[in-house]
């Protein structure tokens, strides 16, 4: 058992963390799943459609809203959570995004500023109901869900927050759609691609290094394997836990405002359901529910993964009951590809 | 039409909180000066909604409210079912028990609504049914509008307008729900034996993102398209966005369904969209309706809401009447 | 039971036992931890079926399939950790697995009749429809033995059943064991209390490394011999190592300290008093339920508010230690005995797991630097003999030497002023052990102050410069190294309270 024997010169570990056995082969599986999708739009490419590249920035794009709040989810998974709440913050925001910068006629930068610090605060809520009062995370969050939605819809008036603007007469008046939506909206880079698909991979990138290079990231994969030990070992385990659903907020937040730009309005029913789809984009990438163990790159897999199988399924005008069923039994085929990690 | 799409999307364990949540303030007292100068004159409108989740029906509710307004010796009790059957259920039952002096329900689902609204019915409570139907004859009037019909004029006015020929987009709300059918082949009807061919059709729930979504396909698969036809305003919409983010909006038409003050109207006077074509929400006949059954004026069992086209011509003048 | 053995993998846990139970006779069941007692238990009990031997039930050959099928044969056990329903009523429980009535309706009238005439013959007196989490402890066990007589129960076995008790529980207990001995039921009671076993029990088996190594009747051996037996002749001298005299700096001293227990009817750890000086190595021992673990936790800060003290000091400066952050400023390490659930992040490298207890000095800024993290990691498996190449592996798939290296390491790296160490070498291979004691004197002899709570008294006495020898939560003497050979440690573990309070 002793080492002793062992010569000092031994290789010394590569890169500890990103070698393991786990991580590769749970690439490699993530890889198959994006693979077979990829496979499925050559065989069925509508009529050429799938080779063209408006095709794929539509993909990229339509993608990105999700994907964002999927990167939020990421910190909140790896540390054993779950955030049911991302789609309402979503509405939430799209909703004062464009009170703001439509209604007021806020700058860009403060309609942001604003709109991201009050998507903070409801990661922060969340957060610090399940770090303090010890509450389930779905259940934490499924209140949050509940309740930011009841606030987009007070907020909004119940109506979608767009460019015609009521006076108090009632009548309505029509005033421009902002620089801010205007940017988002716009395609940028030759019109390759589209600025909200920038935005979502610089979020990608900005949680990606969080998560894998920062202290912070290591803290969530402590905390999601093993809290007990994480806390035995100082880790600050409540301040880790708030710290990740605040991340999860405040790209909910960021989501809304690209929402609320590609819709020019604030709709506060924007985002029902999304939260599913964002969660199934983490676990189909291989990020384990259980906590401790995924990353960033695998879950940009799984964005690409369901929203490569949206387009498809899209373009190729799959009428929607069929659409449903080679939906689910993608995903099931690509979680049981994944548990068997 | 899209009260379908809350009920379709909102999962079921939120509703259970929500309705919790919601339980005490499903009711608020409606407009008017209600109640002063002594209740000889008083008139009581008991409405029961079956989900406020809607901008249609929060318009619904309006209109009753704003034409309530016109007759001070109106007093409306609105209840909001929040999409539960078993709490509008409970409504009506209320409000008949209460003995409004007439009932307006606008029932979630027809089968189990019907024995509750016939059974005031037949207490005496005048009962007028909006939008949807209930089974039988145990009511007083119904007031709704003829999706069919309004697809089929949508239909007649686009053959018009591309002269006869050309790539249309359909999209199609929810086609498990019947205003999505009715709006479906009314238009279908209309342009059968012109040129003018569904050149890409997808279900977009409804939803305005989902509609742009689909348009963006439709976009990258057809390299000329002349219209567009949405069964919602914001479907309309949402092809708008997605054909201009496209740089394509010019080449075609757009042209929705509902008029909303605030959503189809809005759009045609801003010029995004081409036409769009009124789904009425009754809540003005339905006063007014009540209003005569008060005089003890007969009025029919079925009352059939005309429908506006709003163009960029006519929009300032409020629109044209249909037929 | 005849020539029983009981093989987990390779390992052989028990070899060719045989048990004589008498009907009208408690026979106590003695020897430490890994001696084979509850895997015995377990397949009297119906847990283990997989064995080699005869269990003979009145003369009959049985063999126990399932919990359910033991209890069918009259087999009963009762838990430390009890097994009843709290939100169920005492009735429904004691009829939980076969409810009174026919064809699946529960006939309640007869089985509240036939619970008050169970509870009276336990000597509870209790309402059959109260609920079992409005009991206190001793009654819910009271309960557990009545639910265990309903269903006829002939063979009791009770583990370690005292552990939660406070005194006056206890003489209801051994009362109501009187009773079943009366009515001639065979009781197996396993337990480490002397003065327990010559209160209640007839005869005694001590078993060693899966073997009987001694049976006799109580009374007719004296602790001695008992404690010899359960040690065996191995190596009862400590290694003699020279040890230079600690420097009488006080690192820690305790004054008053408690442990509250969320289930036990007593504090686990019971107002200790002891000082711990910079050098020293400290061993806490304990068997099972004595609390010695449970006072290195409280001390970690791990259990919060549960752990009080009038005060406690390090290096003469009073300090509160509320959480294990706050316990690490103030330069305690605290190395659990379960690693598994406390030690380690499993799917995480040994690396970081080494390097999460120092990772705010190795992340500037909270920038991680790898190759900064390796240079420590490399450093640390240097120091507690681990193979690098083992830092790139899930800490979860190394053996349990090289985990206890990691778990150990990752304190040493803090470089720790006190270490508190649970049960250091548990589930550990022999040269693992030799070197994480190495390790251990080691950091005593920089200077730190170690504190090891353990029930290996050979551990123990191997490694201490001086025992605390704990009893039910309190200290019952403590012994110079000079005197702690093992079975002085284990006798005075084992042996009667004077003047219990």
């Amino acid at each position: 058992m002793s080492d002793k024997s062992l010569s000092p010169d031994v290789p010394a570990a590569r890169s500890a963390g990103k070698t393991s056995a786990w991580h590769r082969s749970s690439l490699a599986r993530a890889l198959f799943s994006l693979a077979l999708v990829l496979t499925l739009g050559v065989m069925f490419p509508a009529e050429g459609a799938f080779f063209r590249l408006g095709t794929h920035q539509g993909a990229w794009r339509q993608a990105s809203v999700v994907g964002i709040l999927a990167c939020g989810l990421l910190p909140v998974i790896l540390a054993g959570g779950i955030d049911l709440s991302v789609g309402s913050v979503l509405g939430l925001s799209a909703v004062v995004a464009a009170k703001l910068s439509i209604h007021a006629g806020e700058p860009g930068w403060l309609s942001v500023l604003l709109v991201l610090v009050m998507g903070a605060v409801c990661g922060a809520a969340s957060g610090s109901v399940v770090a303090f009062a010890r509450v389930q995370p779905f259940v934490a969050t499924l209140a949050m869900m509940v309740f930011a939605r009841g606030l987009a819809k007070m907020a909004s008036g119940g109506t979608k927050v767009a460019t015609a603007v009521p006076g108090p007469d009632g009548v309505l008046r029509y005033v421009e759609v902002p620089p801010l939506f205007r940017a988002l909206d716009a395609p940028v880079l030759g019109g390759r691609v589209a600025a909200v698909t920038l935005v979502f991979l610089a979020i990608a990138a900005i949680v990606g290094f969080l998560c894998a290079r920062h202290r912070l990231g290591r803290y969530l994969y402590a905390v999601g394997g093993n809290e007990e030990a994480a806390r035995l070992s100082g880790v600050p385990v409540r301040a880790t836990k708030i710290l990740a659903y605040v991340i999860c907020g405040v790209c909910a937040a960021v989501a809304g405002i690209c929402q609320a730009a590609q819709e020019q309005q604030g709709d506060p029913e924007a985002g029902v359901s999304y939260e599913l789809t964002a969660i199934a984009m983490v676990v189909i990438g291989g990020t384990s529910l259980k906590g401790g163990r995924g990353g960033m790159g695998l879950t940009l897999l799984g964005v690409l993964t369901i929203g490569y199988l949206d387009k498809i399924l899209s373009i190729n005008a799959v009428p929607e009951a069929s659409r449903l069923m080679l939906t689910g039994a993608i995903v099931i085929v690509a979680a049981v590809a994944q548990k068997n990690s | 039409m899209s009260r379908t799409m809350l009920a379709f999307t909102r999962r079921a364990f939120t509703l259970g909180l929500l309705v919790l949540a919601c339980a005490c303030k499903g009711e608020s007292k409606g407009s008017g000066p209600a109640g002063e100068g002594g209740n000889k004159a008083r008139f009581v409108i008991g409405m029961s909604q079956c989900n406020l989740g809607e901008p249609w029906r929060v318009q619904m509710n309006a209109d009753i409210a704003a034409a309530a307004k016109e007759h001070p010796e109106i007093e409306v009790v609105f209840k909001d079912a929040q999409n539960d059957t078993l709490k509008q259920r409970a409504h009506v039952e209320e409000l008949a028990s209460a003995k409004v002096d007439v009932l307006l329900v606008s029932p979630k689902e027809a089968q189990p609504l019907t024995e509750p609204i016939g059974k005031a019915f037949d207490a005496g409570v005048p009962v007028i049914v909006l939008d949807r139907a209930v089974l039988g004859e145990r009511y007083t009037t119904f007031i709704g509008a003829d999706n069919k019909k309004i697809g089929r004029a949508a239909g007649e006015w686009i053959k018009k307008v591309l002269g006869g020929k050309g790539k249309v987009v359909e999209l199609k709300g929810l086609m498990t729900s019947t205003p999505g059918q009715d709006r479906s082949a009314g238009f279908r009807e209309a342009i059968a034996g012109s040129e003018i061919e569904i050149a890409f059709e997808a279900d977009m729930k409804w939803l305005e993102p989902e509609a742009r979504k689909e348009m963006d396909s439709a976009l990258s698969r057809l390299p000329k398209i002349d219209l567009v036809y949405a069964h919602n305003d914001p479907g309309a919409h949402g092809a708008y966005l997605a054909a201009r983010a496209a740089g394509r909006e010019k080449e075609m038409k757009f042209v929705g369904i509902d008029a909303l003050p605030h959503e189809g109207v809005s759009y045609v006077e801003q010029g995004i969209l081409d036409a769009t074509f009124q789904y009425p929400t009754g809540g003005r006949e339905a006063v007014e309706t009540a209003l005569r059954i008060r005089k003890g004026e007969k009025v029919p069992k079925t009352i059939t809401l005309g429908s506006r086209r709003f163009t960029k011509d006519d929009v300032k003048k409020g629109g044209e009447v249909i037929e | 039971m005849e020539h029983i053995t009981k093989r987990f993998g390779r390992a052989t846990v028990l070899d060719g036992v045989s048990l004589d139970l008498h009907a009208g006779e408690v026979h106590a069941l003695l020897g430490e931890n890994g001696a084979g007692k509850s895997t015995l238990l377990k397949i009297l009990a119906g847990v283990h079926t997989d064995h080699g031997g005869s269990i003979f039930l009145d003369g009959r050959l049985v063999r126990p399939r399932s919990p359910a099928h033991a209890g069918a044969l009259g087999i009963a056990v009762i838990h430390q950790e009890l097994s009843l329903l709290p939100a169920l009523s005492i009735a429904e429980n004691l009829f939980v697995e076969r409810p009174l009535g026919r064809l699946g309706w529960i006939d309640r009238r007869r089985e509240r009749a036939s619970a008050a005439r169970i509870l009276g013959e336990v000597g509870l007196e209790l309402d059959p429809d109260m609920l079992v989490e409005g009991l206190s402890l001793p009654e819910r066990q009271l309960v557990e033995v009545a639910r265990a007589l309903g269903r006829g129960a002939r063979v009791l076995i009770m583990d370690e059943p005292t552990s939660a008790l406070a005194g006056p529980a206890i003489d209801r207990l051994f009362e109501l064991v009187s009773g079943l001995r009366a009515r001639g039921v065979a009781v197996v009671y396993v337990s480490h209390r002397m003065e327990e076993i010559e209160r209640i029990a007839d005869r005694l088996t001590v078993l060693r490394d899966g073997r009987v190594v001694g049976s006799a009747r109580v009374g007719e051996v004296p602790l001695d011999q008992v404690v010899a037996w359960m040690l065996g002749p191995r190596s009862l001298a400590a290694e003699e190592l020279p040890r230079p005299a600690p420097a009488r700096e006080e690192r820690l001293s305790v004054e008053a300290f408690s442990v509250d227990s969320v289930a036990f009817e007593r504090p686990l750890v019971d107002r200790v008093s002891f000082v711990v000086f910079a050098g020293e190595i400290v061993g806490l021992f304990g068997l099972s339920d004595a609390g010695a673990g449970e006072l290195l936790l409280g001390l970690s800060g791990a259990l919060g508010a549960r752990a009080r003290a009038k005060e406690v000091r390090i290096s003469s400066v009073p300090v509160r230690m509320g959480s294990p952050r706050e316990a690490r400023a103030l330069g305690v390490a605290f190395v659990p005995a379960d690693r598994k659930s406390m030690g380690l992040v499993p799917g995480m490298t040994a690396e970081h797991n080494g390097t999460l207890v120092t990772l705010p000095s190795l992340s500037p800024l909270g920038l991680l630097r790898p190759a900064r993290e390796r240079r420590a990691a490399l450093g640390m498996a240097a120091d507690v003999g681990l193979r690098p190449e083992a830092l790139a592996m899930d800490a979860a798939t190394l053996s349990g030497g090289n985990q206890q290296k990691v778990v150990l390491g990752k304190w040493l790296l803090d470089e720790p002023r006190l270490l508190l160490c649970d049960e250091p070498t548990r589930g550990v291979d022999v040269g693992a052990k030799a070197e994480i004691h190495a390790k251990l004197r080691a950091l005593a002899a920089r200077g730190a102050a170690v504190l090891v709570a353990g029930s290996d008294a050979r551990e123990i006495a191997a490694l201490a410069d001086r025992v605390l020898v704990l009893r039910r939560g309190r200290i019952a003497a403590e012994v110079a190294r000079a005197e702690a050979t093992p079975a002085a440690l284990l006798a005075l573990a084992m042996g009667h309270d004077e003047g219990r309070a």
